[in-house]
């Protein structure tokens, strides 16, 4: 294993029903590293991280910061520190957004910084969200919650954050805000796993890519190279 | 024909009873909004609540409140005893939603085989909360117990509201009720929160139980028409929808009292099934679905 590895995947596989979604797959990220997966609808990059969090039952092993956490719960790799924004949001839509921030800290213990200050770290990458506080999560547009559900995670200080396609459904201008600040987030240290189906935005901040097909892992290069793999670059830079 | 008298004190009775099937439908919400899990063995705990808290006062000769101090406790622990010794092993291994209520079912049918093997088949009842009464005002009579069920229970709704919007594990309960997955990704322990919800239903049960004792009896089969009420309160309301299983109750508990006053008491359950039909015709998810979530 890598000295600075952060998590690392052994030979992931999963199964839904007969169908083998995920074959042995096998990914690195590094402490303070951008990396992202792409791969084309049905490729498997959902079924990978779903695993990775033990949200599916899976064969093979994850290690997070040199640590076996096969054995370990959804609830408890969070604890750990993995916290991941699901494709969709995820977020608590009857409840507002105060409410859905403040459970982003769940795992953090209460002594350390208030909430308020917790909330405040949020809101300085999101201003827009300080005037959504009281509304309910649901009601608000694709990029406020987008927002809500990043700002969510980030109440956790996560140590590693995943991202299952954050700009998807999203006007390229709030796309374009998002992935900004997960870049500003990077720079600040945090590793971040950000997956998408098409991502020339993602792919100026990542520092290596894994391209996934058919639920195996088909390359692995430095993202600068895709624009030299004329497929590649047709299909995910376009 | 029904008198003023006799339609303000079946709106009294019917009201402080409703409550009664008001928190056992919650009850049920509870457990469903963490779980996706119709619990019906639900209406055991109020049983438990009225049997348990006989047997502290009569071997103990404690004082009530006392007594239903320490019986709520012992029936929330019963509820988690049910949580991980038969809900728990099935939800683990992946097991079927309805076997899993089936299972409750099960269980229901063996506590109140344990409580006639250790308490008896008889029933038995303990005095109100308050001697004397009933309360006149003119020609209508409402027993002290009345007002006690009415002002607990809205005490328990009251606590209830704080919990789910004031503390992390109220919130951390509604977060389960609505995503499951992002509750867990977020550190919340979803089966830890299965067992607290079994705990609180089971201790809103006690509640129910220890309060409705006092206006008729307790024996080892109580539960199931105080289940059954229930469960017609949360499905009148919306299942899952906590305000709503009140609501539902208090119109069941009403109607109910109507009925009994209009028809005779053996209509009492005939009502209680044609309201719970008549919604389920009109709105087939309930009459207060719309505001689940919101009302927690």
């Amino acid at each position: 294993m890598s000295a600075s590895a952060l998590l690392e995947v052994r030979d992931l596989s999963a199964h839904y029903g007969r169908v083998h979604a995920l074959k042995p797959t096998s990914l690195l990220v590094n402490e303070g590293e951008i990396v992202t997966i792409l791969g084309p609808n049905g490729a498997g990059k959902t079924t990978l991280l779903r695993a990775m969090l033990r949200l599916t039952p899976s064969t093979g092993q994850v290690f997070f910061k040199g640590k076996d956490i096969t054995g370990l719960s959804t609830h408890r790799r969070a604890e750990e520190g993995i916290i991941m924004v699901q494709e969709g949001r995820g977020l608590f839509g009857q409840m507002s957004v105060r409410e859905n921030l403040t459970l982003g800290a769940y795992t953090q213990p209460s002594g350390t910084m208030s909430m308020d200050d917790r909330l405040d770290k949020v809101f300085a990458l999101f201003p827009r969200l300080k005037e959504r506080i009281n509304q309910i999560a649901g009601s608000l547009s694709g990029g406020e919650q987008q927002m809500v559900a990043v700002g969510r995670a980030l109440m956790a200080e996560p140590k590693l954050l995943i991202l299952d396609e954050p700009s998807l459904g999203l006007a390229p201008r709030v796309a374009t805000e998002i992935i900004e600040t997960l870049g500003a987030l990077n720079r600040k240290g945090l590793g971040i796993l950000l997956v998408e189906q098409k991502a020339p935005l993602a792919l100026k901040l990542a520092k290596r890519v894994y391209v996934l097909s058919l639920g195996r892992i088909a390359a692995e290069l430095p993202a600068t190279d895709i624009k030299s793999h004329h497929d590649l670059a047709q299909y995910y830079l376009h | 024909m029904i008198t003023l008298t006799q339609l303000i004190q079946s709106l009294v009775t019917g009201v402080g009873v409703g409550l009664i099937y008001g928190l056992v439908g919650i009850g049920f919400c509870v457990i469903y909004n963490a779980s996706g899990i119709v619990n019906f063995a639900q209406g055991v705990f109020v049983m438990l609540g009225g049997m348990i808290c006989h047997a502290i006062l009569s071997k103990f000769g404690m004082p009530m409140l006392l007594a239903a101090l320490l019986s709520i406790p012992i029936v929330a622990i019963s509820g988690i005893l049910i949580e991980v010794l038969v809900v728990r092993p099935m939800w683990n291994r992946g097991a079927a939603l309805f076997a899993i209520i089936l299972a409750t079912l099960a269980t229901q049918i063996m506590i109140e085989r344990i409580t006639i093997l250790t308490l008896g088949d008889q029933p038995r009842s303990f005095p109100e909360f308050t001697l004397g009464g009933p309360l006149k005002i003119g020609d209508i009579a409402i027993g002290y117990q009345y007002f006690w069920i009415m002002g607990c229970g809205a005490l328990m709704v009251g606590l209830l509201w704080l919990f789910f919007t004031r503390t992390t594990m109220g919130r951390a309960l509604r977060a389960c009720s609505q995503n499951r997955e992002s509750a867990a990704l977020l550190g919340i322990p979803v089966s830890r929160m299965l067992m607290v919800s079994f705990a609180l239903s089971a201790a809103l049960g006690a509640v129910a139980g220890i309060l409705v004792t006092p206006t008729q009896f307790t024996a080892y089969n109580v539960g199931t028409p105080f289940g059954v009420n229930g469960f017609i309160a949360a499905i009148i309301g919306g299942f899952g929808n906590a305000a709503g299983a009140l609501a539902g109750g208090i119109l069941l508990g009403i109607l109910q009292a109507l009925a009994i006053v209009i028809f005779g008491a053996g209509f009492k359950n005939v009502a209680a099934l044609t309201v719970l039909l008549l919604v389920l015709f009109i709105f087939p998810s309930g009459i207060f679905a719309g505001l689940k979530g919101k009302s927690h």
